[in-house]
């Protein structure tokens, strides 16, 4: 509920007429204000403290969105051991709930891995195989999310989102397209996709709605590639061949702009998947596509001055 | 920050589709096409509104399911697919820019589910006179899709531009079947009908004096 996808899905949850009562847990408080959803600052290892949180609250609904995506808060070791305490101290008490009937998870396409000869746009009955540490760390949500699923009989549904964008929204990815010149691979120049924060969390919110018991895709319409995203946001386009990308990578790590493995394989490989049964399975589809996403990347500014005589914009406002 | 802004180039295309292909690319590369080959393509009318999968027989380096595809869309202004492009840069990632698919069954029926026309090549053959053996895990694909069968016969020579593509009726298995068999059947069938409508066309088969003879 710390993070701008969770306090988002937090907001949104607020105003289902389904949703009884609210509590979320996090190690960083809400960003917004929050009318009726209860929050309680819980380190993601606490176990004993989780597991007090929530089985006095005792949910009909689990939504998981606990997931620290590599450089985008914390270094790739420190994220995977977040997301891996998380997911088993917060499922693992929600498992301990008599009157769990679901729980939804957020995981991401980087799941199906991008080694040679994999599909280029999956759907959720290719097989996962992912060859990057965050895709790893994706699979092993759902999978404990599975196993507690099975173990206690209750519906578990993943949802698979795209790379999400979003102002505020810590991304290696965003913040690498941002960057005054972006390195591109000349040789592949592959597409990608994104969805946008607002979609990704009002994904969540249908899956909750609807019990997903299924992986499905959240993507966002259409792909990009790198040189076709430069252009939009007029940045030069550095091509590189092979071997300096490890300079490059060390000198972006240098400049405040890390490229975790994931974002490289994206670089290489591209990441797209398809995302066409959100709509039959959660009556949702996202409204916003990938070039608009990107051409919304490049519009959202780095700090919004706003004059003392006038009242601060809503976030919805800044967020658009 | 300090950014650098560039102009706008206008000759670069900005837009790939869902599976990577740039139809700017796809143009261009038509219009260098049409100095190679001048195609005459027939029976669109049976293509339908939704996916299908089209099978054509292919000649040993004729590019026949690249000549196909750009031939097929060009006419019905449609994206078409083809299936077998490598997933090595940097060949894999230019051929995805005009609509190339990996030969794997959930690709191609992840492509025919979502409504496109994926073109299939047979086996390759030295000469236009018969269709090659049909892959029936991807005709596979289109018996999960539930999308038709179309077989086209294919006629290029490499010594004339004249080509043709021609379209056949949608094939339906003859039997229902519950297991593999149904696309086994139906690969067979659409070879067969492939090979009567290159006999009926009767056309160029190596562009040679050899022709003149019977086969």
């Amino acid at each position: 509920m710390g993070s701008e996808l969770g306090c988002r899905v937090a907001s949104l949850l607020e105003d289902e007429p389904w949703v009884g009562s609210l509590a979320g847990i996090d190690v960083d408080p809400p960003r917004y204000r929050l009318r009726r959803a209860r929050f309680h600052r819980i380190a993601p290892g606490d176990h004993d403290r989780t597991v007090e949180v929530v089985t006095g609250f005792n949910p009909h609904v689990v939504v998981h969105v606990s997931v620290w995506e590599p450089y985008s808060r914390a270094s790739p070791r420190r994220a995977a051991e977040f997301t891996d305490a998380a997911a088993m101290s917060i499922l693992g008490a929600a498992a301990e709930c008599r009157a769990l009937e679901s729980i939804v998870v957020r995981s991401g396409i980087e799941v199906y891995g991008r080694a040679r000869g994999t599909v280029t746009r999956p759907d959720e009955q290719v097989p996962t195989n992912p060859t990057s540490g965050f895709g790893r760390a994706l699979e092993r949500i759902e999978a404990t999310a599975t196993s507690i699923g099975e173990r206690v009989g209750v519906s578990v549904g993943s949802l698979r989102l795209a790379p999400v964008l979003g102002p505020h929204v810590p991304s290696p990815l965003g913040r690498l397209l941002r960057m005054p010149a972006v390195p591109f691979s000349v040789l592949a120049n592959p597409p990608f996709a994104v969805v946008h924060q607002a979609d990704a969390a009002t994904a969540l919110v249908a899956a909750a709605r609807a019990r997903l018991d299924r992986p499905v895709n959240v993507v966002g319409p259409g792909a990009i590639t790198i040189t076709q995203a430069t252009r939009r946001g007029r940045r030069v386009p550095v091509p590189l061949v092979g071997p300096e990308w490890a300079a490059v990578r060390q000198f972006a790590y240098v400049t405040g702009t890390p490229v975790p493995d994931h974002v490289q394989e994206l670089l290489h490989r591209g990441r797209l998947a398809d995302g066409g049964r959100a709509a039959e399975l959660l009556g949702f589809t996202p409204r916003t596509s990938t070039r608009e996403v990107i051409d919304l990347l490049y519009r959202w500014p780095s700090v919004i001055h706003v004059p003392a005589s006038q009242p601060a914009p809503g976030w919805e406002a800044i967020s658009a | 920050m300090s950014v650098i802004r560039l102009p706008l180039p206008s000759i670069v295309s900005d837009d790939v589709d869902d599976w990577g292909r740039d139809a700017g690319v796809v143009k261009r590369l038509g219009w260098f096409a049409g100095l190679r080959w001048s195609v005459h393509v027939g029976g669109t009318e049976h293509l339908p509104r939704r996916g299908a999968l089209i099978v054509v027989n292919t000649r040993r380096l004729a590019l026949a399911p690249v000549l196909a595809a750009l031939a097929i869309g060009a006419r019905t202004e449609r994206p078409v697919r083809f299936v077998g492009r490598t997933d090595v840069a940097p060949l894999g990632p230019a051929m995805q820019r005009l609509g190339a698919l990996l030969a794997i069954p959930h690709e191609v029926a992840g492509a025919l589910r979502a409504g496109e026309l994926v073109v299939l090549g047979a086996a390759h053959r030295l000469d236009n006179a018969s269709c090659g053996p049909i892959d029936h895990d991807l005709v596979g694909a289109a018996v999960a899709a539930r999308v038709p069968l179309i077989p086209a016969a294919t006629i290029s020579t490499p010594t004339s531009r004249s080509a043709r593509v021609e379209l056949g009726v949608p094939l339906r298995a003859g039997r229902r079947r519950r297991g593999p068999l149904a696309e086994v059947e139906l690969a067979d069938l659409a070879r067969q009908r492939i090979d009567a409508m290159l006999d009926e066309l009767g056309g160029t088969l190596t562009g040679t004096p050899l022709d003149w003879f019977a086969r």
